[in-house]
């Protein structure tokens, strides 16, 4: 059994096609307006006029990546610290999840996540997020947006494992800085990564993706 | 801002200015009691301590409009080891059965004036610390804007400021129905008033002050973290500019202006009436400043995020 379970996701493959989206909302039944894994497309660069051509432009660093983000299972989730209900809490495969019977619906949890991992559900009136599909995990299986995506660019694994194998920077735009929470995720950055902090770049996405 | 984030600021208003009327509450019978005799100092102070209770237990009310799954409420104190939010609730909750417990002990006589000066003490001790734990509640490291020493010196300005003139409005109360009731006494209630008053307007002009040099140096750390803070600066001079310079003008007119003419009145005895609209007048104008001001915290807060 893992000891802590990290999500690796490969940013040079990736197509932006959304579908550990649809997976993880099929799978949980998840309200519009809840959306426990997001891809976001961080892009940047502009266009100039060629000097050579008249009425041409040309591309200067146009860039465009993607990055599969879910709850990052923090080594240090300031989420279950905080909880005034001790609904969120880290398990013994470092999973974090909320137990939404002991939610209060205050929300102090949407205030310390640095991810956008907790979400509040309207009609239930909890918070709710990524439990790393932990019941299909017990059944052998893996989690729906892992089997659903169709590059083969999102796995899981063991933290340490991952970090070996691909290195430990996930201080990638548009990730927040990673000192606050200890993300447990690994991430093999695009080749037009930009550092966090550093970033020329702005999210593409439509806002009801986020 | 929804329904939610209303009830947080009236939760958290009425919260600190039930602290703030409890310890200025206690520093006045203090200073009355050693001038006039303790009966004198109960006549002025103990219709006013009745009042606190119901501000609290309003402003606890209020509370619960922010959750979203209020029949779990009594969840909400699980985490008092490590959740400021937790401790925030318990104080809350102990300050109101304590405070509640002295109020009616001393309004009754019940008990001797030893014990009851230990259940005052322990309630304004409470009282503090629910103060400092609604201020620790935002001091998370995903919120820099409210990460800062701004936010517990903001919150205990606004405990004090609107706790004392509270306090100056109900003894201004007080000091109409004593006339009405109890006209042998007016003459002792009348000085004790005008002390209280004139204290009263020292301290909110000192409090004013406190807001007033407090808010450049806060904008200039904001300012000087660049990305977030900035932002945060944008949304006060730009989409909330007229709350951020509403609020500055109504706590000078109410504090400043307002305390400065409270001071000049309350050292002239017979101008009792005009002392008392003032009075009143101060704290309405207070009371609407610092509900825009908490409206501005909530609403210009910036959060460390995707």
């Amino acid at each position: 059994m893992a000891k802590q379970l990290a999500f690796y996701f490969d940013s040079t493959a990736c197509t932006d096609c959304k579908a550990c989206v649809i997976a993880c909302k099929d799978r949980s039944s998840l309200p519009v307006g809840v959306n426990w894994r997001r891809v976001y497309q961080y892009v940047g660069g502009s266009w100039m006029p060629s000097q050579y051509e008249s009425r041409t432009m040309v591309p200067i660093n146009v860039f465009s990546y993607s990055l599969s983000i879910a709850c990052m299972h923090c080594e240090k989730p300031l989420c279950a610290e905080i909880c005034p209900a001790k609904a969120i809490t880290k398990d013994e495969q470092g999973i974090v999840a909320i137990d939404t019977s002991k939610c209060i619906g205050c929300r102090y949890c949407e205030w310390a996540c640095p991810y956008d991992a907790p979400q509040f559900h309207e009609e239930l009136g909890v918070m709710t997020k990524c439990d790393f599909c932990k019941d299909l995990l017990a059944q052998g299986g893996n989690p729906a947006c892992v089997d659903a995506c169709v590059m083969r660019c999102l796995h899981y694994g063991e933290l340490e494992e991952l970090r070996a194998k691909y290195g430990s920077n996930v201080e990638i735009a548009p990730l927040p800085r990673a000192d606050i929470t200890l993300p447990a995720f690994v991430l093999t950055p695009h080749k037009s990564a930009q550092a966090t902090g550093e970033g020329t770049g702005w999210l593409d996405n439509l806002p009801e993706e986020l | 801002m929804n329904l939610r984030e209303w009830s947080l600021v009236f939760f958290t208003i009425l919260g600190q200015m039930s602290v703030g009327s409890f310890l200025v509450l206690g520093v006045a019978h203090f200073f009355a009691s050693r001038k006039k005799g303790v009966e004198a100092a109960d006549r002025l102070s103990d219709l006013a301590l009745l009042a606190i209770g119901p501000v609290l237990i309003l402003g606890l009310v209020a509370s619960i409009f922010h959750l979203g799954n209020p029949t779990n409420a009594y969840r909400a104190v699980a985490n008092f080891g490590q959740s400021w939010l937790s401790r925030e609730i318990l104080f809350g909750v102990i300050f109101a059965a304590v405070g509640g417990l002295y109020a009616i002990m001393q309004w009754r006589k019940l008990g001797s004036t030893a014990i009851r000066v230990v259940i005052g003490w322990i309630a304004a001790i409470v009282g503090i610390a629910l103060v400092y734990s609604m201020s620790k509640i935002y001091m998370l490291e995903t919120q820099p804007v409210w990460n800062t020493l701004m936010t517990p010196v903001s919150f205990f300005t606004t405990t004090l400021l609107l706790g004392g003139l509270a306090v100056g409005a109900a003894f201004v109360a007080n000091y109409a129905y004593v006339q009405r009731k109890d006209p042998g006494c007016a003459d002792a209630q009348c000085e004790l008033m005008r002390d209280s008053i004139r204290w009263i307007a020292i301290g909110s002009i000192v409090l004013l002050g406190i807001e007033l040099l407090t808010l450049p140096i806060y904008l200039g750390y904001l300012a000087a973290d660049g990305g977030v803070g900035a932002a945060s600066i944008g949304l006060m001079i730009g989409k909330f500019s007229w709350v951020f310079i509403f609020r500055l003008i109504l706590a000078f007119i109410g504090a400043g202006v307002f305390g400065l003419f409270l001071y000049q009145t309350a050292l002239s005895p017979g101008r009792e009436k005009v002392m008392g609209n003032l009075t009143y007048a101060a704290f309405v104008f207070v009371l609407i400043a610092e509900i825009m001001g908490r409206y501005l915290f909530y609403a210009t807060h910036m959060q460390i995020t995707i």
